[in-house]
């Protein structure tokens, strides 16, 4: 599974696009412990203290929010669905 | 005046008589009004609301606030305040740099100019006065030669410009005063009035002189702990690590792609999909930047200076690439080159252009040429770098049709018979979030006291869940309790625009910290409850203002686009803005009858006895 990170997330990963080996039915909150596993400096990017996603990063599926879709972050992505990563990124 | 803080200096010049006065502020209207933003208001108010934009008695404000030019962390600015010739509205517009401290270590907190001068002038600040100087010998330059000439002659050392370009002297309704050769006050037109004054310049010479705070003891902690939010790492003002220090503004263009929240192609979509990244902060970081520039006493540096490496711009070194200016001038007008962006956004900072505004008749004469509307003109096609390059300097020159694109995107619309293209509200082109991708923005455009905006109420912050700390989070896709959060914003941001203090400040501080600080620099008490209500006041005084210059009721509104024309971009796909339900709710949080303040809500605030 492809998925593409964003501004300061970049330097991190080494690239915009990173490929994941997940198996199928993976849900978003699955697909973060893999990403953190395989890139442990981004914990403390993306995860607070309980685990749990930080209001200000956002796990777009398909320009979705992942928090806002119906399941959440156990809404299951689907083959072909757009995986983006963004820290918290505002101006104006 | 008794209140401490402030210099108590503002100048009046006359330039139909060539005459300066001197005159403290009246104690009343600083305690209500703050400075800055609000002051200027007061003032304009006081001028009369009927006022036409580019008559002589139109009066022109250069306002700063009590915190301008102090220690206070992001304190470098100043606002530009005039009746604007765009939208007819009383406009504020602010920009960064050095000119604001430097204005006040010079000895004011305002210069108020009125008239119009019997041939081209400067204003030369410093030391406590003002003078009136002959420009003709820079009438006719751009800004980067207008600074040059005044660098040569008063020598750089503590030396700010702020300058009207060719735009201007043109009187192109979007033109803009530029400080120091590529900081705008952007927004409304009011470089327009400069020209229509004659007034070229005004440059102010002074080294620093901090100004002290009226309670000294409460200060420190004060502007410490302000420090201290913008310092932390888990706000996006941390320097170098944040992405607002990183990347710049610009950082926003992918994600608000993404989302479906960009207007491209003159809001025909909602995304600029993969040519979204090629005009990202991250391109530009990657590709193009080369400097970190910052204003007086801001540790982010969110300012992007870049160097052109190829093509027929190759060498150029401008600021800012900025997300605004990407935006109108990049995906608005479906155009990925990231080197024309700048080169367009360098030729606004030098004629003195509106970057926002100038890519809206740009994609207005865009769709008109794809919908065969232009009867035989030549047309102007997507992304046709060249030709918005040429466009761009016809417009400021007012040459060939460039001469109704001067006018703005409503005349231009207008030109072609159809004016459903301009992406306008109150004449003013709107900003780079669609509210069909982030609804907040959509009552915010449309209740903004000074035409579309997105720094009355920027909503965003919480959309994208980047209040301080992470305080607030809210669904961009959802319209209930927007109305209601639109107030709030509003009245914290006219706030901290009347101290005045940068809008990123926000991202960090909240009204504790503004409260905090205004206390202690003024000498008087302040709790976060008051800054809301005095930027509740100050809301409300903008908004009699422009009820009393005839926007009445139904005057809030949104090109019909946002509210008709679904999203057809992932992230938003099937959105419209929901205006007519965050407007009832607004107006309710608000008070107002339709979009006109009652005069209860004007008592009640003490804007009128």
């Amino acid at each position: 599974m492809q998925v593409n990170f964003y501004a300061t997330l970049r330097p991190i990963v080494g690239g915009r696009t990173v490929e994941f080996h997940v198996g199928e039915h993976v849900t978003v909150k699955q697909l973060v412990d893999v990403i953190v596993e395989r890139f442990p400096r981004l914990r403390k990017e993306l995860l607070n203290e309980d685990g749990n996603l930080y209001p200000h990063v956002h796990v777009f599926i398909n320009g979705r929010d992942a928090p806002y879709l119906p399941n959440g972050v156990e809404t299951v992505i689907k083959p072909g669905d757009t995986v983006d990563i963004f820290p918290a990124v505002a101006g104006g | 005046m008794a209140l401490g803080g402030y210099a108590n200096r503002i100048a009046h010049v006359d330039l139909t008589a060539g005459t300066v006065e001197y005159r403290g502020i009246p104690e009343d209207w600083a305690r209500k009004y703050i400075g800055a933003r609000g002051l200027g208001v007061r003032y304009m108010l006081e001028n009369g609301p009927q006022v036409d934009p580019l008559s002589p008695d139109n009066l022109l404000c250069f306002m700063n606030g009590p915190l301008t030019g102090t220690e206070a962390n992001m304190s470098g600015r100043m606002a530009i305040v005039t009746k604007s010739p765009l939208t007819g509205t009383v406009t504020d517009s602010h920009h960064g740099g050095w000119s604001a401290a430097r204005l006040r270590w010079a000895g004011f907190d305002g210069l108020l100019v009125k008239g119009k001068a019997s041939g081209p002038v400067y204003l030369y600040v410093h030391d406590g006065i003002v003078e009136i100087m002959d420009a003709s010998e820079v009438w006719g330059k751009g800004i980067h030669d207008t600074v040059k000439f005044f660098r040569e002659r008063y020598g750089e050392k503590d030396l700010s410009v702020i300058a009207i370009g060719p735009a201007g002297e043109n009187l192109v309704k979007f033109a803009c005063w530029v400080n120091e050769n590529d900081r705008a006050s952007g927004r409304g037109g009011t470089g327009c009035v400069g020209g229509s004054k004659l007034l070229k310049a005004v440059v102010i010479k002074s080294a620093k002189k901090m100004p002290k705070a009226a309670n000294l003891e409460a200060w420190k902690p004060a502007q410490k702990r302000a420090l201290a939010t913008i310092m932390d790492e888990r706000n996006i003002t941390s320097p170098r690590k944040g992405g607002l220090s990183v990347y710049g503004t610009n950082v926003l263009m992918n994600i608000t792609s993404a989302m479906g929240a960009l207007p491209t192609k003159n809001s025909m979509v909602t995304s600029f999909g993969p040519s979204a990244e090629k005009i990202s902060g991250e391109y530009v970081k990657e590709h193009i930047l080369v400097d970190d520039p910052t204003c007086h006493a801001c540790p982010v540096a969110c300012k992007k200076e870049v160097e052109i490496k190829e093509g027929p711009w190759k060498g150029l070194r401008m600021e800012s690439v900025e997300y605004e200016p990407a935006w109108s001038l990049g995906a608005n007008c479906g155009n990925d080159d990231i080197n024309t962006v700048a080169k367009l956004i360098d030729m606004c900072n030098d004629y003195g252009m509106d970057a926002i505004e100038l890519g809206h008749p740009l994609s207005v004469y865009m769709e008109a040429t794809e919908r065969g509307y232009t009867n035989g003109d030549g047309g102007l096609a997507w992304g046709d770098t060249m030709a918005m390059v040429e466009m761009a300097r016809k417009i400021a020159m007012r040459e060939g049709i460039g001469n109704v694109m001067a006018d703005g995107a409503e005349a231009t619309a207008r030109y072609f018979g159809h004016p459903e293209l301009a992406m306008t509200v109150k004449g003013q082109g709107v900003p780079a979030y669609d509210p069909r991708g982030l609804k907040g923005m959509g009552i915010a455009y449309a209740t903004s006291n000074r035409g579309a905006c997105h720094l009355r109420a920027y909503t965003p912050a919480a959309e994208l869940g980047v209040m301080p700390f992470g305080s607030l989070k809210v669904d961009p896709l959802a319209w209930k309790g927007k109305g209601e959060l639109v107030k709030i914003f509003q009245d914290v941001h006219a706030f901290s625009d009347s101290l005045d203090l940068c809008k990123f400040s926000a991202f960090a501080e909240s009204a504790e910290e503004y409260a905090a600080q205004y206390a202690a620099m003024v000498g008087v008490e302040c709790t976060p409850e008051d800054v809301l209500k005095i930027g509740e006041r100050i809301y409300n005084l903008e908004r009699y203002y422009n009820n009393l210059a005839g926007f009445r009721e139904g005057s809030d509104y949104l090109p019909a686009r946002f509210t008709q024309e679904p999203s057809t971009m992932p992230g938003s796909e099937g959105h419209v803005c929901e205006l007519d339900e965050m407007l009832a709710e607004y107006y309710a949080a608000r008070g107002w009858v339709n979009g006109v303040v009652p005069e209860s809500k004007l008592r009640e605030l003490g804007i009128i006895d």
